[in-house]
This record gives structure tokens, sequence and C-alpha cells, in this order.
């Protein structure tokens, strides 16, 4: 009766790629089935919390390395089953429903986009493209500090709408123009006002390169004004329900 | 153990990289804690920090402070190449560029994180990682 921690869940079929390394003190990673799907199982470390950094990254190091070559549903990070709970509780009772996420997401894996505005860049257009926000600005740099508390919270207040505004706009191109080499998207609201895109995207596996060339033309084109980071391929985390 | 992030191609206009461990604590954070599937037979195992971690990795902040720091990033435009602009604040610039919220959480998060492998920090403790005034946080009052 020992713990084991459970990865992701990809077909029985599946081969798990060389070299995998769980977070366990054995480190081994393994496959589990049940039928027609599996789990990918390590052990557990039993002297301390799971938590660290180490058990963070080797987690996302063990799901994407396999959704390189297959497709594996992600476990939500720390997920620790009884060993005989892998089969009796987790593969079994929910086979049907894993068959067909798997076969929604087959062949398909994640990219996630994000772009931040060039501050300097966009704040010279904000600017200088609304009377009000130039007006405060002059004021305030003619004021000392402590004068011009109020207008300082006013003045960030009418840029961080502005930058807003800017940004619909602005990510509406981004996604517009990923449209047609991208099998779905999941956007999120982007955490910080100079943020442009935040959004997982998932790709079909033979149309990676045209959404890697597609992403890389956005951001020549955006040169300057927005950086964009791309990160994958991943594995579906936005496109499994939680 | 990098995924196919070996392109040849491509002028380098975007910052990339693959999954399989080659990403930042940051970004791994953000897929694994608050993603992916959870059945509800998984034992609660003991976990350091994680929950906290995901509600920090959720704040957007949206406050004073953030107008303040647009106010300041703006104020040190120098847009017509006179005035008291830029020159005289060299400490703000890299600040400002740098903190945006999520710059700010992402380094919270490290913080936790290392704190974590420290093992069992005080929440208190992680709230003197960045930098600002102790005024009313959201975080703040989450934590208590």
């Amino acid at each position: 009766m020992s713990a084991t921690y459970v990865y992701g869940v990809v077909s029985a079929d599946a081969a798990l790629p060389e070299g995998l390394r769980g977070l366990g003190p054995s480190g081994r990673v393994a496959l589990a089935t049940h039928g027609r799907v599996g789990a990918v199982v390590g052990d557990v470390p039993l002297d301390r919390p799971l938590g660290t950094r180490d058990d963070l990254t080797t987690h996302e190091s063990v799901v994407d390395t396999v959704a390189g070559v297959t497709t594996i549903l992600p476990m939500r990070f720390p997920a620790v089953v009884e060993e005989q709970g892998v089969v009796d509780e987790l593969l079994a009772p929910n086979e049907e429903y894993f068959l067909d996420a798997l076969a929604d997401l087959e062949g398909r894996v994640q990219f996630a986009l994000k772009g931040r505005y060039e501050q300097d860049v966009v704040l010279r257009e904000v600017i200088e493209d609304d009377d009000q926000i130039r007006a405060l600005h002059e004021r305030v740099r003619d004021l000392p500090e402590d004068a011009s508390y109020y207008d300082r919270v006013k003045l960030g207040e009418l840029v961080v709408a502005a930058l807003e505004q800017r940004r619909d706009i602005d990510a509406a191109e981004l996604y517009e123009r990923l449209e047609n080499v991208t099998a779905n998207v999941a956007p999120h609201t982007p955490a910080n006002p100079e943020d442009v895109i935040d959004a997982a995207f998932l790709v079909d596996r033979n149309a990676v390169d045209a959404f890697e060339e597609a992403v890389e033309a956005l951001g020549q084109a955006n040169a300057g004004r927005i950086r964009l980071r791309l990160l994958g391929p991943l594995a579906p985390y936005d496109f499994v329900d939680a | 153990m990098t995924v196919a992030t070996q392109r040849s191609g491509g002028g380098g206009y975007v910052e990339r990289s693959g999954g399989g461990g080659s990403s930042g604590l940051a970004d791994v954070i953000e897929l694994i804690l608050d993603k992916g599937l959870v059945i509800d037979v998984f034992v609660r195992v003991s976990v350091v920090g994680i929950e906290i971690l995901t509600i920090d990795a959720r704040i957007v902040v949206a406050s004073v402070d953030t107008f303040l720091r647009f106010a300041e990033a703006t104020n040190r435009l120098d847009l017509y190449g006179k005035g008291k602009g830029g020159t005289d604040l060299p400490g703000l610039v890299q600040g400002v560029s740098e903190a945006g919220a999520k710059g700010k959480t992402s380094g919270v998060l490290e913080a936790a994180v290392e704190k974590v492998e420290d093992a069992l920090s005080s929440r208190r403790e992680r709230e003197e990682a960045p930098r600002r005034r102790p005024r009313q946080r959201p975080r703040e009052q989450e934590d208590e």
C-alpha cells in the first residue's frame, strides 16, 4: 500500500520517451495501464512534503516531454493516489471519459503565447494621442511630488485605461492572424496593464511549423512595440477539463 | 530534455522556450498548479505552500500602486527633450520596467518557492519579498 504520483493520462499503447526522470526517490517513471488507457506514474518522496522548485519543474518536465511524443492529459500538480487506486479509482471508472478527452486532443499540442508592450513606445503613443493625459502629464511634471499625488493617481489611472483600450485592438489582431493555423484557443485576461496577450493555442502537430511561422511574422510585424514570447510545444493544459 | 526547441529558421523576433524542463519557474507554476485534471480520488498529500502560491499567482494588481507606477513611467519619458523627465530618476527606470505586476508576482513566487525549499516558511516572511508600501493589499487580507 504505497502512494503513487500521477503525472498524466495517456493511451494504453503509448510508448513513453526514454530518459524520463520523476520526482520520487527512485526517479522512476512508468506506465500503469487499464483497458485502453494508462497513467504515467512514479513514486513519491515520503520524507518531506511535495512542493519544492524541483518537484514543480520535474512534474512539468515529465508531462511536457511525454507530450513531445504522444497525447497526454496532464494532472494538476500534485496528484497522489494509493497504488491500487491508480487502476481501481482513477483509470477504471474514468476510462470512457479519458478516451474521449484523448481522442479530442489526439495529434495536437499546446503553445502559450504572451505579449507585452515595449513600455516607453506605447506610453509615448498614449500621451500623444490623448489630450487629457497629455495635459495631466505636463502638469505633474512641473509639480513637486508631494503636491501632485492625486494628479499622479489620476494620470496613472487614465494611462492604464488607455493601455487596456489599445490592448483590445492589438490582441484582436493577433488572435485573428493566428486563427487559421490553430485548432482552438483559450484566451486569458492579461494580468498586467502592459500585457497585450496571454493565451493558450491548441495546434495540430502537422500545423506546428505554420503556427510558429505565423507567430514569428507577428513578432516581426510588431517589433519595437510588442514583445512576444512563445512557450511550447506543451501538453494541452488549458484544454482538459479540470 | 528539451523538446523540439531547436529551430533553425526564424529571425528571432519571438522569445522561445520549449516545454519539457526548459521553462522558467513562473511559467511552470502557471501551467501545472492552475490547470490540468483533478480527480476526487486524490489523496491529500502534505504539500508546502502550494495553495498559497496559487492564490498569489492570480492576484491582479489594479490599485493605486499600479496607477502611481504608470504615472511615474510616463513622467520619466522626456517627450520634448526638455523638462525634468528621465535623467534625474535613474534608479526608477529599472524598477518601473520590471515592476509589472507579473514581474512582481513572479518575484514573489520565486521567493516563495525558495522558502518552501528551505522548508516551512511562514507566510509573513514572503510578504517582505516585494518592496511595497504596507498599505491595504488584497494578499494581506487573504493571509490573515
